[in-house]
C-alpha cells in the first residue's frame, strides 16, 4: 500500500513539474531512495509495473532505483560518520547528532526524455 | 552469414537532473497548512504510534483534561469505521474521522481536505490522529508543530531501532500503558536509550490513561506549546 501511495506521488510530483508535452517523451525516471526513506526498491518496482495497469500512459518509461547508506556529519567537529545500528553519535568526537547528509532522501534524481 | 543491420539509432535522449523531493507534492500541500495554522494560531499535533497503542484513549483522556480550559479538536485516520471519532466525540469534543480506504497513513492533502470543517480561528489545539503504523506516516510531513509518538509497553522495547525514521521525526516519545509495566518485560530505560540513540533532542514521558500517571505533565506540555504557539 505504503509503495503504491509513492508511485502515485511520483507521478503527481512530475506532472506537476513537467509540461504534459515533455512527459510524452519520458523514457526514464531515476530514483534516490535512502535507507532511512522506508522505500524497498523491490516492492517500488512491482508497484510501478501495477500502476501502469490501471493508467499505462507511461507504461514504456524505465525505473531505476538507487539505495544510499547513511551517513551524519558532527555539528561540532564536522567529521562525516557513517551510521550503524541507527546510532547516530559522531565516530571521532562521540557527540549525538540528527545532522543526517545521506540515507533520508526521496529524490527523482534525472528524468531522462528522449527525441525522435 | 549474419546481415549486417542498417538500422540505425536514432534521436536523443536527454537528461534532466532533477534532485526532485518525490514527496514535493505533500510537503507543498503541508506548507499551506503549516501557514495557515500560523494564521490562526492552532496548535496542531500529529499523533502515531503501532495500532492499539492507546492514541485514541490519550485524546479521550487529553480531551477530558483540557476542555475546560482551552478549545480542542481530533481528526483520526483510519483504514475503514468511524469508531475512534465516535470515542472522542462521546467526552464533548469535535471529532473528525478521515477514511483512508485501505491507505497505511494520512497524507497532508488528505488532512488539507477536511481543514474547512473546523472553526479553526477558535480552536486552540488540533491533534491528527495518525493512521496506526510505525512505518509509512514518518515519511509523510502534514504541517505539523510536533510529531509525538506512542509506545506501548505493550509492543516491546525493541522498536525505536526497528522503526528508527519514525523516532527519528518525533519530538516526544509517550511510552503508553504505564501501569502495565510490572507485569510486562519493557525497559524503559532500554526503550528511552536506543530511542536517544536515533534522536538525541526526543523528550520521553511515560504515561498511563487508567492510572492518569503523566497525565498532568503530557497536560502542561501541550498548554506550554499553545501559549507558545499564540505568543
Amino acid at each position: 500500500m505504503h509503495e503504491t501511495s509513492i508511485v502515485n506521488s511520483i507521478m503527481r510530483t512530475l506532472e506537476l513539474e513537467f509540461e504534459a508535452a515533455q512527459l510524452h517523451k519520458m523514457s526514464a525516471i531515476h530514483l534516490k531512495v535512502g535507507i532511512l526513506s522506508n522505500i524497498e526498491p523491490r516492492l517500488l518496482h512491482n508497484a510501478y509495473s501495477a500502476y501502469h495497469l490501471s493508467d499505462p500512459t507511461y507504461q514504456h518509461v524505465a525505473l531505476h532505483i538507487e539505495s544510499t547508506s547513511l551517513k551524519i556529519q558532527c555539528d561540532i567537529c564536522s567529521h562525516i560518520t557513517d551510521v550503524e545500528n541507527y546510532r547516530f553519535i559522531c565516530a571521532h568526537c562521540g557527540r549525538p547528532s540528527k545532522n543526517v547528509i545521506q540515507g533520508e532522501e526521496m529524490l527523482i534524481h534525472k528524468v531522462e526524455f528522449i527525441d525522435d | 552469414m549474419i546481415e549486417k543491420s542498417t538500422k540505425a539509432a536514432r534521436g536523443t535522449v536527454q537528461c534532466e537532473n532533477t534532485n526532485i523531493n518525490l514527496l514535493k507534492a505533500n510537503d507543498f500541500v503541508a506548507d499551506i497548512i503549516k501557514k495557515e495554522m500560523a494564521r490562526t494560531k492552532t496548535l496542531l499535533i500529529n499523533i502515531t504510534s503501532s495500532a492499539g497503542s492507546g492514541k485514541t484513549t490519550l485524546m479521550q483522556k487529553t480531551a477530558e483534561r483540557l476542555k475546560d480550559h482551552i478549545t480542542m479538536a481530533v481528526m483520526v485516520g483510519d483504514l475503514e469505521t468511524e469508531r475512534d471519532a465516535d470515542r472522542i466525540r462521546e467526552t464533548g469534543i469535535q471529532a473528525l474521522q478521515i477514511v483512508t480506504g485501505g491507505i497505511c497513513h494520512l497524507e497532508a492533502q488528505m488532512v488539507h481536505q477536511v481543514l474547512d470543517k473546523f472553526d479553526l480561528e477558535n480552536i486552540d489545539l488540533l491533534f491528527i490522529e495518525n493512521v496506526g503504523n510505525l512505518v509509512c506516516p514518518s515519511s509523510f510531513d502534514l504541517g505539523e508543530d510536533y510529531r509525538v509518538t506512542l509506545m506501548a509497553t505493550t509492543e516491546g522495547d525493541d522498536k525505536p531501532k526497528k522503526y528508527p525514521k519514525m523516532f527519528l521525526t518525533s519530538d516526544m516519545m509517550l511510552v503508553s500503558k504505564a501501569d502495565l509495566l510490572p507485569y510486562v518485560p519493557f525497559s524503559v530505560e532500554a526503550v528511552t536509550k536506543d530511542a536517544r540513540e536515533v534522536n538525541h533532542e526526543l523528550e520521553v514521558l511515560q504515561i498511563s490513561a487508567l492510572t492518569e500517571e503523566g497525565v498532568d505533565a503530557w497536560c502542561q506540555w501541550l498548554l506550554e506549546k499553545i501559549r507558545l504557539k499564540q505568543g
